[in-house]
């Protein structure tokens, strides 16, 4: 076994750490460092040195917009930004490159990608998911927002939830039930939805840590072309889970070194505060570091198979509980190692970031008590630990599945059954 | 870019995957509790399948494969309980080539690699100060020890016995003859662990030669490569636990449904294959850096250790829950794989003397 990585890969690493040597800030202690309003300033101009060196989409054909590499360097790319605490883009990048360009290049149509992948590039269109609905969170498949062929576009009616950055993007994608007499799986269609128009509505929802981070999606009467459909009418559950096996595939090398970050703060932390040679702390500061360590190991040998073709599958189910647990466990240590200054925390907070703070992030109490506060949301978005645990269950292990109570018709699901014969 | 198993390695595996199901299975190994050696598979794991010289140099009469393939093997061996001392023997042969001189290395190794003596390495301890519990004197150009240790791994198959001790001069590692006067050698009568007895060793000024010429021997190093092999076995066995209960859950009906269908049952089964991934991942890390001689086997062989213990000993206690009542029989297999987990989790040192370890060494 051998985990260095190819030569072509360490040279394009030089490069790219010659790039942020150039065009990083004098000073950069990263982008937790900045004052709320140097932020927005930065993130703004940042994207468009990225974009302007071909640093957005780097696995991406040069065709559409790409740099034209292959995906190595883009993990390479990926690796050096973290290690830099250097934003690879938006958060909205996070969902239109990172998730819709990406499923485009392997489901969507040649004009959709000549249309669309430019202008995620650009910055022209920015995006945002409609995945999740009040009545359809787990059991996503069973999504009511509608959507009917009306002439040449679709009008939709539904409402969408949860959805991050919704309040900066102008476009969302979203699964929609175009065939309501068919088994739920087999009725959707993703479909891909300007926000800039009346039929549309986003209201921000204010998160337990009291960060608006996400939101509510209305629609009512609202309209797309009919051709902005991705994989093809009533065929949108294949694609939607194309697209989230990129959702779960990405972060499997820059994951080790963002919480190893962290670790290191918290260490500070504990030394801090006196409290790092304690047994129970001392124990537990050393689970920590074999976790994260665990997750280095896991990286490299997910990458491996990644690069033979394979994709992560049950794999990215256990990736995902494992950094989200450990997200909880080492946070509720901190409020440990805090003790009563969690109870009234001084100092920033961790500028809402839904994962690891950002690098550069001051190292006070309050980053902590809001990352605590952050780390329970890890168990729960993009797939429940309890539905991570079915996948592996029955993908990996091929546990039988539990008796259904949704199957036939997606309208006839939760009507009363016919009675049973009295008597028995 | 690999961190994964070769294609050769795979097949290394599955052919000693079939070789321990076709002539150890659990009904073999169980025939054997109590001295848990079989003489006819140690010969074929040292003669067909030369287990014992892979991570031997060439030079040194071995096949020149590293500690990658040596883990492959302890881990396939521990997967299904082998009855043979490939663990104890590999370690002893590993003391012998990291500590002895090239005369040493030439008198004792071609016996020990073609199985026909069996040396143990008389090591349990969280460190290398199992050397206090003997002492060594010096006579003339050899050396006599006294004292005792009362867990050594498989000492009753043992022709030769690997031995740390303190000579006036420091901390040395010592080769004795087992039929030599004034080493006692007890029954593996009351182990706690079926499949791997551990027997009292007593010593009164047994005569010995000391390894090496003078520096003082790697204790933490050879200990580290222990943890590695050991945490490749443990993970092999934790899986062989929840194989166990994954398949039995298949078939055991109540409530007239497959009980591997009840999310109870299921995510527990889950929640134990992350587990095993992680430790899967840590033994192999560590397993590459043995084999490399990389440094930074300091840290990587303790998280694999732990990881491991953690994981099988978690294996083992589910398997029993999900079998119910028939697991906790004496007929039943799974008490075997407890025993074993708790007697490798105690090797070494605990899960909690393997973390302070891992927060000393890593500077935290």
């Amino acid at each position: 076994m051998d985990v260095g990585y190819p030569e072509r890969a360490e040279a394009f690493r030089a490069e790219v750490r010659a790039f942020l040597a150039a065009n990083l800030p004098p000073g950069w202690r990263g982008l937790g460092a900045l004052a709320p309003g140097e932020r927005r300033d930065f993130e703004r101009a940042w994207r468009a040195t990225l974009a302007e060196h071909n640093l957005l989409a780097v696995s991406w054909p040069a065709e559409y917009g790409g740099a034209g590499l292959s995906d190595i360097e883009q993990v390479v790319r990926s690796e050096e930004f973290e290690r830099a605490g250097a934003p690879t883009g938006t958060e909205n990048d996070g969902f239109g490159i990172g998730l819709l360009g990406n499923t485009l290049l392997v489901a969507g149509t040649e004009e959709q990608k000549r249309y669309f992948l430019p202008r995620i590039l650009s910055g022209e269109h920015v995006w945002c998911q409609g995945y999740s609905e009040p009545d359809a969170g787990s059991d996503l498949a069973g999504v009511r927002t509608r959507a009917i062929l009306d002439g040449e576009e679709w009008l939709i009616n539904g409402q969408k939830i949860w959805t991050s950055a919704g309040a900066t993007a102008n476009w969302i994608f979203v699964i929609a039930r175009t065939d309501p007499d068919v088994p739920k799986h087999r009725g959707l269609t993703f479909l891909l939805i300007p926000i800039d128009q009346p039929g549309v509505e986003v209201r921000p929802i204010r998160n337990a840590a009291g960060y608006d981070l996400f939101c509510e999606v209305f629609f009512t009467d609202a309209r797309t072309p009919a051709g902005h459909v991705v994989g093809g009418v009533n065929s949108g559950w294949s694609t939607a889970m194309t697209l989230l096996g990129f959702e779960r595939g990405a972060e499997v090398t820059t994951d080790p070194i963002r919480y190893r970050r962290d670790l290191d703060r918290l260490l500070e932390l504990a030394r801090e505060r006196g409290r790092d040679a304690e047994p129970r702390i001392r124990d537990e500061l050393a689970w920590c570091y074999a976790r994260v360590e665990i997750m280095r190991y896991r990286g490299y040998r997910g990458l491996t198979r990644f690069l033979a073709g394979a994709r992560p599958g049950a794999d990215g189910a256990i990736s995902k509980l494992i950094w989200s647990e450990y997200f909880q466990r080492y946070t509720e240590l901190a409020m440990e190692i805090l003790g009563l200054d969690a109870l009234a925390p001084p100092g920033a907070g961790n500028g809402g970031a839904l994962k690891v703070a950002d690098a550069g992030t001051e190292n006070s109490a309050r980053c902590w008590a809001e990352e605590f506060l952050h780390a329970r949301a890890g168990t729960i978005y993009a797939g429940s630990s309890q539905i991570q645990r079915t996948v592996i269950g029955e993908q990996l292990l091929g546990l039988p599945r539990e008796p259904r109570m949704d199957g036939g018709p997606f309208r006839d699901i939760g009507k009363p059954a016919a009675a049973p014969a009295l008597g028995g | 870019m690999f961190f994964d198993y070769s294609a050769e390695q795979q097949d290394f595996r599955d052919s000693l995957r079939k070789l321990v199901a076709d002539r150890a299975p659990l009904s073999a190994v169980r025939a054997r509790l109590g001295d848990a050696h079989d003489p006819d598979l140690w010969r074929t794991v040292c003669d067909e399948m030369a287990l014992l010289t892979l991570a031997v140099p060439e030079r040194d009469g071995g096949a020149g494969f590293s500690l990658e393939e040596t883990a492959i093997a302890v881990a396939e061996l521990g997967r299904g309980l082998a009855p043979v001392p490939v663990f104890e023997a590999v370690l002893a042969i590993e003391a012998i080539l990291r500590t002895g001189t090239e005369a040493q290395r030439q008198e004792l190794l071609p016996s020990l690699l073609s199985g026909e003596r069996i040396a143990v390495a008389a090591v349990a301890g969280p460190d290398g100060a199992g050397a206090a519990a003997v002492a060594a004197s010096a006579a003339g150009d050899s050396h006599t020890l006294t004292g005792s240790l009362p867990h050594v791994l498989r000492g009753h198959v043992a022709d030769l016995l690997v031995i740390p001790a303190l000579a006036q001069d420091g901390p040395g590692l010592f080769v004795a003859e087992r039929a030599a006067p004034g080493v006692t050698v007890s029954s593996p009568g009351s182990s706690f662990d079926l499949t791997r007895p551990v027997c009292a060793v007593t010593l009164d000024a047994a005569p010995a030669v000391r390894l090496g010429d003078g520096a003082g021997p790697d204790l933490d190093g050879l200990l580290d490569v222990g943890r590695t092999l050991l945490a490749a076995e443990m993970t092999a066995a934790a899986e062989a636990c929840l194989d166990a209960a994954v398949e039995y859950a298949k078939r055991r009906v109540q409530f007239n449904r497959a009980i591997g269908s009840f999310q109870a049952i299921k995510h527990g089964c889950a929640q134990l294959a992350v587990e095993i991934d992680a430790a899967r991942a840590a033994a192999d890390w560590a397993a590459m850096l043995a084999a490399a001689g990389d440094p930074g086997l300091r840290t990587a062989a303790l998280i694999a250790k732990a990881q491991a213990a953690d994981t099988f000993t978690a294996c083992a206690g589910w398997n029993i829950q999900v079998h119910g009542g028939i697991g906790f029989t004496w007929e039943h297999d799974a008490h075997l794989y407890l025993r074993r987990a708790k007697a490798d989790e105690a090797l070494f040192g605990s899960t909690a003397r393997h973390r302070a370890l891992l927060a000393d060494r890593a500077g935290l």
